[in-house]
């Protein structure tokens, strides 16, 4: 019985969308005269595409920047292990909580960075499900692609699970690698494309959370993480 | 301001404007908001021709409307998206309440979106005792003052932080404070505490991808995420004409939503949902649920005119730009979608009968024509939609809104413009008799036996009118200009 009044209402509304559409039809021949003579466009001034990695990744870092993240550069593992183990330092000493807990995707890459960086830490959990991923203090992940024109990050759920970790944490670490990055928007959504498949759930970030909603005041961290921490890897 | 509606437009306008506090707030809003969409639009160096392919892509699909939303449905089911169609607001909370009771669901939360707005969902499910929390920093501060959004991107924008921070020791139980920083990070402890106990996410539709099945939301506090992610089941509720052809339409449609909205590049986060989780182990809801509404939207498609309405990607910047808007907000045009797109929506959504003011909202300016990143011809629907109330409506709305002195003067105007004689004369007899309404070069405020005059009476009760000239231009270019060789 349900269906049938869900299937009802969808012809319905197909018959109306059809019917309308019909009897517009007159009226429609006559517009497209009226707008035919419209101006043409602009001629559209040709910038270059950026081919060069380390300006891909000074355009990146500037962008993430000026959206309240950090971006902090890393040449080769030994640099970047150091790093790691840097930034979960200083963030143990910002908080001054008795212990910190780190949540981590099922990324080979971070789980083998995260052992050798030997975090000196209460929890490490992987993967952490939605009853238990509120616990945690920070959440590591590698992400899929970087957009420089932006300072985006594109986490796409088919490559990596890090739904979850990437957003209920208060801060998120995320590892990209220089080679990721493409320079625009379009460029990253054709690479979604390109795979025919899209992903159940891809996700662009920019920045930490962000709302301006009480007396247009700028406040970081609503809902998502407060803070946005990129480690690039040239 | 809860019981405002559209039919006492008129009413609502004047209280707006003798609440000195709310044109403050409207003041830096919309100059605010306006200055960043210019700077924003002006980073890039196609702007207009985005707006151009943005609208001819947005005409493609409303004249094929039938044929894309087929697509889209057909490419989500296969995902593993389920879909519900509502004629009306009605329907669709009732396919959402009995979705919610088949489940159990005792605990909701949701994320802005405009149309469930439009159907007073938060009610219909209150009604059904179910517990709904908005999650959207503005629409939570909107929801536990029991009040309605004043702006689509910033919904209340019309409460200092103070009113905001007496509202959250009230019923949240802090110590009084006016620290922004402070009252948002009261709403995200809350907040969390409703998100990890929620049975459905409810949230709206930005863009629908006809080619994938994708539906994308937009957002900047991650509470959108927050909703589509943690509770079992996520309903997503998507206006008809939201759908898009490809995906590689969206590199437009993303270019211009968010500088229009805010000024930003790209808002914090995009969330792209293509149909549910492929595997057990995999994050995220078990069931996606798209519910299509209609309620009014295939009836635009009718008429050229009035099917731009459906163009529109709520990015706000038409409120912001709208001389109307900035002095009244939104509360006045008792809708959930207020200025200028508002006072075309409304009245084709609700009917004539119940909104015949909102039409006339509008000095005509053209400011929002001008900033719609889609280009819908605002002025022109506005007059298409008065020359509807005067000419098509029902004859009670005829009635009231053509007032017999109004009538009259037309009349008159019409007779008068059509006969050079009569012109000319009227020209005469003005010139002779204004003196007696003319102060200081400008006939002001009509006082005495002059208030007869019932046009001349209303132009002058907001306004100074010129008077006219002591002589013509042609009578100019016959003795002077002519003559000059």
């Amino acid at each position: 019985m349900e269906a049938t009044n869900r299937n009802s209402s969808r012809d319905a509304i197909i018959a109306s969308i059809r019917s309308h559409l019909s009897s517009s039809k007159i009226l429609d021949a006559r517009e497209h005269e009226i707008k035919h003579g419209a101006a043409p466009s602009e001629p559209v001034s040709y910038v270059p595409p950026i081919t060069d990695t380390s300006a891909l990744m000074d355009l990146f870092k500037q962008n993430l920047e000026a959206v309240n993240g950090r971006c902090l550069v890393v040449h080769g593992d030994a640099d970047l292990v150091q790093t790691l183990g840097n930034v979960v330092s200083d963030l143990r000493d910002d908080t001054k909580s008795p212990s910190l807990r780190i949540a981590i995707s099922d990324s080979p890459d971070i789980e083998r960075l995260v052992r050798m960086v030997g975090l000196d830490v209460d929890e490490i959990g992987v993967t952490p499900s939605a009853s238990d991923v509120f616990r945690f203090d920070v959440g590591v992940t590698c992400a899929q692609a970087g957009i420089a024109e932006t300072g985006t990050l594109v986490l796409d759920s088919s490559r990596e699970r890090h739904r979850l970790v990437s957003l209920v944490p208060p801060v998120h670490i995320a590892i990209l690698n220089a080679t990721q990055i493409v320079e625009t928007l379009g460029e990253a959504l054709s690479t979604l494309r390109l795979e025919k498949y899209v992903s159940p759930i891809v996700t662009l970030v920019t920045g930490p959370s962000r709302t301006a909603d009480i007396e247009l005041t700028l406040a970081i961290g609503v809902h998502g993480p407060q803070e946005l921490i990129v480690i690039l890897r040239a | 301001m809860n019981h405002v509606t559209s039919e006492t437009f008129d009413q609502n306008a004047r209280a707006a404007l003798a609440d000195a506090q709310l044109r403050g707030a409207l003041r830096n809003a919309t100059s605010l908001f306006g200055e960043r969409r210019l700077a924003a639009a002006r980073s890039l160096d196609n702007w207009e021709q985005l707006r151009s392919q943005a609208r001819e892509i947005k005409d493609e699909v409303l004249l094929h409307l039938d044929k894309y939303l087929e697509e889209f449905v057909v490419k989500a089911e296969s995902r593993g998206a389920r879909f519900h169609w509502a004629q009306d607001a009605s329907e669709a909370n009732a396919i959402i309440c009995s979705l919610a009771q088949e489940r159990g669901a005792r605990r909701i939360v949701k994320s802005k979106s405009m149309t469930t707005e439009e159907t007073h969902l938060n009610t219909a499910l209150e009604n059904a005792g179910i517990k709904v929390v908005e999650t959207d920093l503005g629409e939570y501060i909107i929801q536990l003052a029991e009040e309605t959004p004043s702006h689509i991107i910033v919904p209340a924008i019309h409460k200092t932080k103070r009113q905001i921070a007496e509202l959250f020791t009230q019923e949240l139980g802090i110590p009084p404070t006016d620290d922004v920083a402070k009252l948002t990070s009261t709403a995200r402890a809350t907040l969390r505490d409703r998100f990890a106990e929620a049975d459905i996410g409810i949230s709206g539709v930005n863009f629908g991808i006809a080619e994938t099945g994708t539906i994308l939301i937009l957002e900047n506090e991650g509470n959108i995420r927050l909703t589509t992610s943690l509770p079992r089941v996520h309903i997503a509720v998507m206006g008809i004409e939201k759908v898009l052809p490809r995906f590689a339409d969206l590199d437009i449609f993303l270019k211009l939503l968010p500088r229009s909205g805010t000024g930003q590049r790209l808002t914090t986060y995009q969330s792209f949902i293509t149909g549910t989780k492929t595997n057990r182990e995999a994050e995220g809801p078990e069931e996606l649920h798209i519910v299509m509404l209609d309620n009014g939207r295939s009836r635009m498609l009718a008429h050229p005119i009035t099917r731009q309405s459906l163009a529109c990607i709520r990015c706000g910047a038409c409120l912001n730009a709208c001389p109307v808007y900035q002095q009244i907000g939104g509360h006045a045009y008792g809708s959930v979608y207020p200025g200028p797109i508002g006072a075309v929506i409304t009245p084709q959504l609700m009917g004539l009968e119940k909104t015949q003011q909102l039409p006339y909202a509008s000095s005509l300016c053209g400011a929002c024509r001008e900033v719609c990143p889609v280009k819908i011809d605002i002025p022109r629907l506005l007059l298409h939609l008065r020359s509807e109330i005067t000419e098509k409506s029902s004859p009670a709305v005829r009635q009231a809104r053509q007032r017999t002195g109004e009538r009259i003067a037309f009349k008159l105007w019409q007779m008068t413009m059509t006969r050079v004689w009569l012109y000319k004369l009227s020209a005469l007899v003005g010139r002779l008799f204004q003196g007696l309404v003319v102060k200081d070069g400008r006939i002001r405020k009509l006082t005495g036996p002059a208030k007869l005059v019932t046009p001349l009476t209303a132009w002058t009760s907001g306004r100074d009118l010129r008077p006219i000239e002591r002589r013509s231009f042609r009578e100019i270019w016959r003795s002077d200009l002519s003559n000059k060789n």
